[in-house]
């Protein structure tokens, strides 16, 4: 009986899953009839010149993933391995109970504090190069990074309490420091815990709305001659979700093509996440023996 | 079991209040009056009125064209494309006021100089063909243009009068601001900006409205006095808007905009009342 209907629930979610990106695949088939693949690689959005090129868009929202995750990615491991090696228990559990508190601080109330504080703040530290407004792709980075870091520090603490500590004890027995126990023995082991809470931290980065909408400054069109160049971090630009949330999506609605054009970005953007939340699931899942 | 007999009776009874809940949405610069003005008629005859700023003007005619809401905001007119898109909808534009679009600027700008501007060099900056502040008279410096999204009726305002018609301004690539508040934070918070902002909202303390400089070199300031008179060129209608004549208490509520209290509310925030505009 509880297979039965575990089996039934499966498919339910399944199914639902696999309708929403049937719909949004349907609804989105006019752009790519009216852009071809030239929807993906072109870099020009001007939707009353029919011109939809979601490049920049993608770019913005790689962009501000990325550095997202490059700032939070030392500093929560760090936290975790604090947490998880030093600590003693009832401490390590009054920080994850607050780090978890964090972790379900509503989105736009970290939007909120991006406009009161990061802002300014990117605005002045940045002066020497001349960025001209404090909404950046770096303003949005570093304000993601601030709320990935939860994510990141207590998902990292649980796989490395999964470690076995008969096999710390065993280090220490053989000789090892606490530091050289830490990064031969409890590192490697948690590894994969470890990747898989990098990855679930990026899918939430690639998906969040209303923070980024507030503090990106949703430029169209902000791609770099050059793929390396960092200027256009200092520029403001725009996500597939600062796109979605902007009032595009209320002139849009009714024009088959522009319509579509938007549907397909979310469909681009569910591609994203879902790819790197399953490929997150997969890799905490898979043993390590 | 007695129970559900008189709640099924409560249900019943509720039916036809819900119904008559009022809903308004569009326009942020229309809505100051309109959402005091169903705070006034919440109060004093107990109507359930909900008032939002979905989307800007667009928000208001998409949603009024799906029947979402019974009343639209708008500071723009309703245009053939909308007409198209929403075939079975019967229009009706009310006009409750006027407004003019201010061109803005942040502190430093004003302080450096720059006071009026005339329109071919406000293309100019549109285009990107003036990025400095010093090619317009002011302190070198970059200026940051904050453009309205689209489907603003202050953009629609403000295109109407640089290229004569929104579809042929040129598509420019800026950081877009929303509503009226975001726009005066932007530009206050930030060095040489610029942008487009309902005039009554530019509180001369934050953020400054630019003079237009006309032909003869006679330059406009948006005063209630140029605005009425039409001297200063960028100004718009405030409309409510219906699918047909307003029936129910949507006809309740804009006859109360029409009276001469919801007209004070008009005044009050800035605007243009319809008398003003007569004389």
């Amino acid at each position: 009986m509880t297979r039965a209907l575990s089996w039934i629930f499966s498919l339910v979610a399944l199914a639902a899953v696999g309708l929403l990106a049937g719909i949004f695949a349907w609804q989105s088939l006019p752009v790519w009839h009216h852009e071809g693949w030239s929807y993906l690689t072109g870099v020009k959005w001007f939707f009353r010149q029919k011109q939809f090129g979601a490049l920049p868009m993608i770019y913005g929202t790689v962009v501000v993933a990325a550095i997202a995750l490059v700032l939070a990615a030392p500093l929560g491991f760090g936290a975790a391995i604090c947490t998880a090696e030093y600590l003693p228990r009832r401490t390590r559990l009054a920080v994850k109970v607050l780090i978890e508190m964090l972790a379900g601080v509503p989105s736009v109330v970290y939007g909120l504090l991006g406009i009161l504080l990061l802002r300014d703040w990117i605005y002045d530290a940045f002066a020497k190069f001349e960025p001209l407004s404090g909404d950046t792709l770096l303003t949005a980075g570093v304000l993601l990074a601030v709320m990935i870091l939860p994510t990141i520090v207590t998902l990292s603490d649980d796989a490395l309490r999964g470690v076995p500590a008969a096999q710390r004890r065993a280090a220490r027995g053989l000789g090892l420091t606490r530091a050289e126990t830490i990064l031969s023995i409890a590192i490697p082991q948690a590894k994969r815990g470890l990747g898989a809470a990098l990855l679930l931290a990026l899918g939430r980065a690639l998906g969040e709305t209303i923070a980024v909408f507030l503090v990106v400054g949703r430029q169209d069109n902000n791609v770099p001659e050059r793929w390396l160049s960092l200027r256009a971090w200092l520029d403001a630009g725009q996500t597939i979700t600062s796109k979605l949330g902007g009032s595009e999506t209320n002139i849009a609605y009714g024009d088959p093509v522009h319509w579509g054009a938007m549907v397909g970005l979310a469909l681009i953007l569910l591609v994203m996440t879902g790819g790197v939340t399953l490929l997150g699931t997969g890799f905490g899942k898979r043993s390590d023996a | 079991m007695r129970l559900p007999i008189p709640f099924l009776a409560l249900l019943l009874a509720a039916q036809p209040l819900c119904a008559e809940t009022l809903k308004i949405n569009g326009s942020t610069t229309v809505n100051l009056p309109a959402a005091e003005a169903a705070e006034i008629l919440r109060a004093e005859q107990k109507l359930d009125i909900q008032v939002d700023t979905q989307g800007g003007s667009s928000g208001g005619i998409s949603m009024l064209g799906d029947g979402l809401v019974q009343i639209g905001m708008l500071s723009k007119h309703v245009n053939d494309d909308d007409r198209a898109k929403f075939p079975n909808v019967k229009f009706n534009e009310i006009q409750i006021g006027e407004d003019a679009v201010a061109i803005i600027v942040s502190k430093d700008v004003w302080d450096g100089g720059v006071h009026a501007l005339t329109q071919q060099q406000i293309k100019d900056i549109y285009e990107s063909r003036i990025t400095n502040w010093k090619d317009v008279g002011g302190k070198s410096q970059r200026i940051a243009f904050f453009n309205k999204e689209p489907g603003r009726g202050t953009w629609e305002v403000f295109a109407h009068w640089a290229y004569g018609n929104p579809k042929a301004a040129p598509q420019v690539s800026f950081p877009e601001v929303g509503g009226n508040e975001e726009t005066r934070n932007k530009v206050s918070s930030t060095r040489g900006a610029l942008s487009q902002l309902s005039s009554s909202w530019a509180d001369g303390k934050k953020v400054f409205a630019l003079g237009i400089k006309l032909d003869d070199g006679t330059v406009v300031e948006p005063t209630n006095e140029n605005i009425a008179n039409k001297k200063y060129p960028l100004s718009r209608s405030l409309l409510l808007l219906t699918n047909g004549e307003p029936a129910g208490v949507a006809k309740t509520y804009v006859e109360f905009m029409l009276s001469d209290r919801g007209q004070e509310l008009v005044k009050k925030h800035g605007y243009m009342r319809l008398k003003d505009l007569a004389k």
